[in-house]
């Protein structure tokens, strides 16, 4: 390397190094989002296990067959919100603002098909949708949306 | 010197000295009272007479039935207890004679041709301070007679059933002084035409009908009054009970006993029982589309000689996501 050449790998550094900030700043962004949307998505899948692992006793006496209890939904919301509290610090809402906000359906007959989202269930089934704010500072320094939404889905039956 | 004093002062004594008349006062008194005798129990007031039992069904009439060229001797009872005892002296067959004879307060009665009925004699108590006393005898009349089909036409038609209800003693068994006469009543059945019995027919009075047999089955519950089930799903590490029941044309009858014939659960509470439920858990998951079949072996108390079979098919589920 002569010194003509030391000038111009200063110069080519100085010229790229925002470029390599704005990426690497970019990727270590989408890798936390990334993380904290599995987060969510776990919280959201054990939600409805435990939901739909809590079934209508009477029903079963009388019928022989599982179905779910009748405040199922209202299991979810709760151990939903629950899950979330471990990701709070990440999400741009409280985690009971979250839960609140998510769609909970039940479908205790089956089959059933999900009218959202055209899945059919051949089970009694607990399914959750759920629009989940991240905070994202990352994206906010690159002058992105310092908030990015990400939507999750898990739906549980006894199989 | 001693000595002389002493025997100085003895002389003194005895020469000075008199009989005295003492008085005994104790001596005087009359003998006190002897112990009073415990009372001693009668030996045989509280032995339990051999065979003894709480009535429960009181005597009211005996009924005399007849239906075609057969004539019934029966004795109705009422199902009440009266706070007595009784115990069965022994049974007599027609036309025996019986050391009871003359005893019953009821009479034996006859058949037409003079001889005695047949029946049971049994001896009423009641419960007294003193003991069981007997109060009476009665006879239960169990006997009939069928005229010669030679000298009787054809029940049919024109045939006609009768009863005749006589009661000596119609409020109970013992005593018979509190009992009051009773009128015989004669009810009239009307007159049936001689049309075999069918199904589908409706049964009319009078006509003989053999004892049916109830219709015993058994089955599998979730619940102790819950509906018996042919199959269930339960779910995987869920304690559930399953409730062996028995009908006798469809109506509950108690289990006197259950055991479990098929193979077993992961965990089970027993393998055989009476009134408790069997507890099962399957902590497995089996292999999909595998189901179990539990087979239970029940004795109930309407028919206890008969082994009645339940089974119920299980499906073991656990909560799964679905993607």
């Amino acid at each position: 390397m002569t010194g003509d050449d030391g000038g111009t790998a200063a110069a080519t550094t100085v010229v790229m190094l925002p470029l390599l900030l704005v990426v690497l700043t970019g990727a270590l962004e989408l890798g936390v989002l990334r993380a904290v949307a599995s987060r969510v998505v776990s919280a959201a899948d054990l939600a409805t296990i435990v939901a739909v692992n809590d079934q209508d006793h009477g029903e079963l006496a009388r019928t022989g067959t599982l179905r779910l209890a009748a405040d199922a939904a209202v299991a979810a919301r709760e151990y939903f919100a629950r899950n979330l509290s471990s990701t709070a610090p990440a999400l741009a809402l409280s985690p009971a603002d979250i839960a609140a906000s998510a769609d909970i359906a039940t479908f205790p007959a089956a089959p059933s098909v999900d009218p959202r989202t055209g899945v059919r269930y051949d089970h009694p089934t607990l399914r959750l949708i759920a629009s989940v704010p991240v905070r994202t500072p990352g994206f906010a320094a690159l002058l992105m949306p310092a908030v990015t939404t990400i939507t999750i889905r898990a739906a549980s039956s006894p199989r | 010197m001693i000595r002389r004093l002493a025997a100085f002062a003895m002389a003194i004594t005895l020469m000075t000295g008199g009989f005295a008349s003492a008085w005994d006062p104790v001596e005087q008194e009359p003998e006190p009272f002897p112990p009073p005798d415990a009372p001693t129990p009668d030996p045989d007031a509280f032995i339990i007479p051999a065979g003894l039992y709480y009535v429960t069904d009181t005597y009211v009439a005996d009924v005399t039935t007849s239906y075609g060229a057969t004539t019934t001797y029966s004795t109705t009872t009422v199902h009440e207890s009266t706070g007595t005892y009784a115990r069965v002296l022994g049974n007599v067959d027609t036309g025996a004679s019986s050391a009871f004879d003359g005893m019953a307060f009821n009479g034996r009665g006859a058949l037409t041709d003079g001889r005695a009925l047949a029946g049971t004699y049994y001896e009423n108590f009641v419960l007294t301070a003193s003991g069981y006393v007997p109060v009476s005898i009665v006879f239960f009349r169990d006997d009939s007679e069928t005229r010669r089909s030679a000298s009787v036409p054809s029940p049919w038609p024109g045939a006609t059933a009768a009863t005749t209800i006589s009661a000596p003693g119609t409020t109970a068994v013992p005593p018979p002084a509190l009992t009051t006469p009773a009128p015989s009543v004669v009810p009239q059945f009307p007159t049936m035409p001689p049309t075999p019995i069918v199904p589908g027919t409706p049964i009319v009075p009078g006509t003989p009908i053999a004892p049916v047999d109830p219709v015993l089955r058994a089955g599998v519950a979730l619940a102790p009054d819950g509906p018996t089930l042919p199959s269930a799903e339960v779910l995987r590490g869920r304690s559930i009970q399953f409730w062996p029941r028995a009908f006798a044309n469809d109506v509950v009858v108690p289990i006197r006993s259950w055991r479990l014939v098929s193979v077993w659960p992961d965990q089970i509470s027993a393998s055989s029982g009476s009134l408790e439920p069997l507890t099962a858990q399957w902590i497995r998951m089996p292999e999909p589309d595998v189901r179990w079949s539990l087979r239970f072996e029940i004795t109930t108390e309407a028919a206890p000689r008969a082994l009645l079979e339940a089974q119920i098919t299980v499906t073991v589920r656990s909560p799964a996501l679905i993607d």
